[in-house]
């Protein structure tokens, strides 16, 4: 796992904006390991789908980048990458699935050809072999009877098969990362399921490397090896899916595991996080969840906590975690968590 | 699809009947008579009345005129006597067509282009100078416009000549480039608005995060998408350069059937108003047929049925 595919360091995107600069990402810095899968997880506004844009080069023209942030993937950083540069990578080795099948294909263009298009443009094929390699692709993503559907236009098709058509086009060019920028939030409960275990098994024939971004813990859960937990464009806890699950440091993590349904929840008792994230044109001193957070430390409000290291593999930046802190009683969903944590620990051990 | 289209044909040819109806009795509620030469004594007017049928009841003359018009006999003018109706416009609504669709081709071309370049650069320099340029285009009237290509490419720069037809095609230059200029500006701030409108729609971002350049995106993707709005535009836009602009007409002495129009009403020449509605209406109907039909090829979503 030492060999990361892809390393964001010291990611800074800002808009200019008429009201001023709004600092969307602050600070991000991660890495992606081949094969994994990293769920980037947030409310809206914390700087998820940003940060895929940046991913991809496709950030608004009026977005701007500082010169110390790094996005390096195979040996060049992709900051510095020309427009022309970025196509040959764009659909080819980074590739994206969008959020709303019902949008995201050309409503008239036939969706064969839709498929085949990235393998015109970067393997160069003729029409007739792309569109062959479309129909297996096709296949692939389990839509039935692919030969009689190839010629459909998007309108003839449902959300779900749809979204299958989208993944088809992410990976026809076989990309190295995937990154899938909510890609169920659209679609209804059964059939987020379908295309949750066709990205797993898809990412098992080819050992690509995934990049989700979610709001929805409960996705995350069955999804990812790693959780990076984001709030008003930084990273506050990063770390192994069992170790954000069960054994949550930081108190925004904890507010959004209150806020997840589980099977032990009450009618009734389903818990929100008060209040609304901060102003990015004008991020507060110190900890930016500290309004909202009723853990917070007077030092919240003056410095910004640094990373506090739990394990090799996870890390989140809460003054709690610092030596000199008051210990404080987690809610007692979190306490319960930690509970089954230390019970995995023990059988581990 | 030829269902539909004889389907509405059949609709054509029945609302071509609602129009007649409405356009004959209009008439007969309009003051004046076709006859106001003063010189005329009361039994030249009673007789030439008789020769045009106009003695008889209202409803026998309108069951005439029906009659006539199901076999294609429109009436003879009152104005330009002996001259049948059909003949007056087969004389000039070809003109008047000639000149609309050399202004329409011109100009919806342009607006396409404009309007993609203006889209594409939106809000720099670029696209502020085609927005200046377009509301120019359509605020100033096309007669203004015919006078000022007259004065220069007639007059100062004597490249063109400025009137007549039918002589030499450079003829149509002055008078087409003047009846281009508002349907460009048109198509230009409607192409514009859509192409926007699709740049920033997600199956745009698709296309770009499929690794396309801007040019393959816009070609590919933006601009079919694009044109299926503007198409509900053409068709009547058509259909009123199709049928002649008067005053772009007199500005060049152009025989054309728009001025014939405007000059039948206050003369009351019955048979030419209702001849050149019957056209003007079979015009604008054949033509929003015309755009209904492109659309269907145009948007996989529409069905013609």
């Amino acid at each position: 796992m030492s060999n990361p595919i892809l390393k964001v360091e010291n990611l800074h995107v800002n808009f200019n904006t008429y009201a001023g600069t709004v600092q969307a990402i602050r600070d991000v810095s991660f890495d992606l390991n081949k094969g994994e899968t990293l769920a980037i997880v947030g409310e809206s506004g914390s700087g998820k789908s940003v940060t895929t844009k940046t991913l991809m080069g496709l950030n608004a023209k009026n977005a701007s980048i500082p010169d110390n942030s790094r996005l390096i993937f195979k040996d060049r950083n992709l900051l510095d990458l020309k427009e022309e540069e970025w196509q040959t990578i764009r659909g080819n080795e980074i590739a994206m699935i969008f959020q709303d099948p019902m949008t995201s294909l050309d409503p008239t263009m036939k969706i064969g050809m839709q498929i085949a298009e990235p393998l015109m443009k970067h393997r160069k094929m003729k029409k007739e072999d792309a569109l062959k390699r479309a129909l297996e692709l096709m296949k692939g993503v389990g839509i039935p009877n692919s030969e009689e559907h190839i010629n459909d236009y998007p309108h003839q098709w449902s959300g779900g098969m749809r979204q299958r058509a989208v993944v088809a086009i992410a990976l026809a060019a076989d990309p190295e990362i995937l990154i899938a920028d909510e890609p169920t939030t659209a679609l209804d409960v059964t059939i987020q399921a379908q295309i949750l275990n066709l990205m797993k098994s898809l990412q098992k024939e080819t050992s690509s490397s995934i990049i989700f971004i979610t709001h929805d813990l409960g996705v995350v859960a069955g999804m990812a090896n790693r959780v990076a937990v984001m709030y008003a464009g930084k990273i506050v806890e990063y770390g192994t899916v069992d170790e954000i699950f069960f054994n949550p440091q930081h108190p925004y993590t904890w507010g959004l595991l209150n806020s997840m349904p589980t099977t032990d929840t009450q009618i009734g008792s389903l818990e929100a996080i008060p209040g609304t994230p901060p102003d990015l044109l004008d991020p507060p001193k110190g900890d930016a969840f500290a309004s909202r957070n009723v853990y917070a430390l007077a030092i919240d409000s003056k410095e910004e906590p640094p990373f506090f290291k739990v394990s090799d593999t996870h890390y989140a930046a809460t003054w709690l975690l610092d030596e000199r802190s008051p210990k404080v009683t987690p809610p007692v969903q979190i306490q319960k968590r930690w509970a089954r944590w230390q019970e995995i620990q023990g059988q581990e051990a | 699809m030829w269902k539909y289209i004889f389907k509405r044909l059949v609709l054509l040819v029945f609302t071509l009947f609602l129009v007649t109806t409405a356009t004959f009795f209009l008439m007969q509620i309009m003051p004046g008579t076709p006859f106001n030469n003063p010189k005329l004594t009361p039994e030249a007017l009673a007789q030439l009345k008789t020769t045009y049928g106009l003695d008889l009841p209202v409803w026998q003359q309108y069951l005439n005129y029906l009659v006539g018009a199901a076999h294609g006999d429109f009436g003879t003018s009152f104005q330009y006597q002996n001259q049948s109706v059909s003949m007056l416009i087969g004389q000039r609504l070809p003109v008047s067509a000639q000149l609309g669709a050399q202004a329409l081709v011109v100009g919806v071309i342009a607006g396409l282009f404009m309007g993609a370049a203006s889209a594409r650069n939106k809000n720099n320099k670029i696209d502020g100078t085609l927005g200046i340029i377009s509301t120019l285009g359509i605020s100033i009237p096309s007669f203004i416009l015919g006078i000022v290509l007259v004065y220069l490419f007639g007059f100062k720069w004597p490249l063109f000549p400025v009137s007549g037809w039918g002589d030499s095609f450079s003829q149509t230059i002055l008078p087409t480039l003047a009846l281009a200029v508002s349907p460009a500006a048109v198509t230009t701030r409607f192409v514009r608005s859509e192409m926007i409108e699709s740049l920033s729609s997600d199956y745009v971002q698709l296309a770009k995060a499929k690794g396309l350049s801007a040019k393959e995106v816009v070609n590919q993707h933006a601009y079919r998408n694009s044109m299926i709005p503007v198409l509900t535009l053409i068709g009547p836009m058509a259909a009123g350069l199709l049928t002649g602009s008067t005053l772009i007409e007199q500005i060049f002495s152009i025989p054309g059937i728009g001025q014939q129009f405007v000059l039948s009403i206050p003369s009351k020449d019955f048979p030419v108003i209702m001849g050149t509605t019957i056209v003007y209406s079979a015009m604008l109907m054949v033509m929003i047929l015309i755009t209904d039909i492109l659309t269907a090829i145009v948007d996989p979503r529409v069905r013609l049925q």
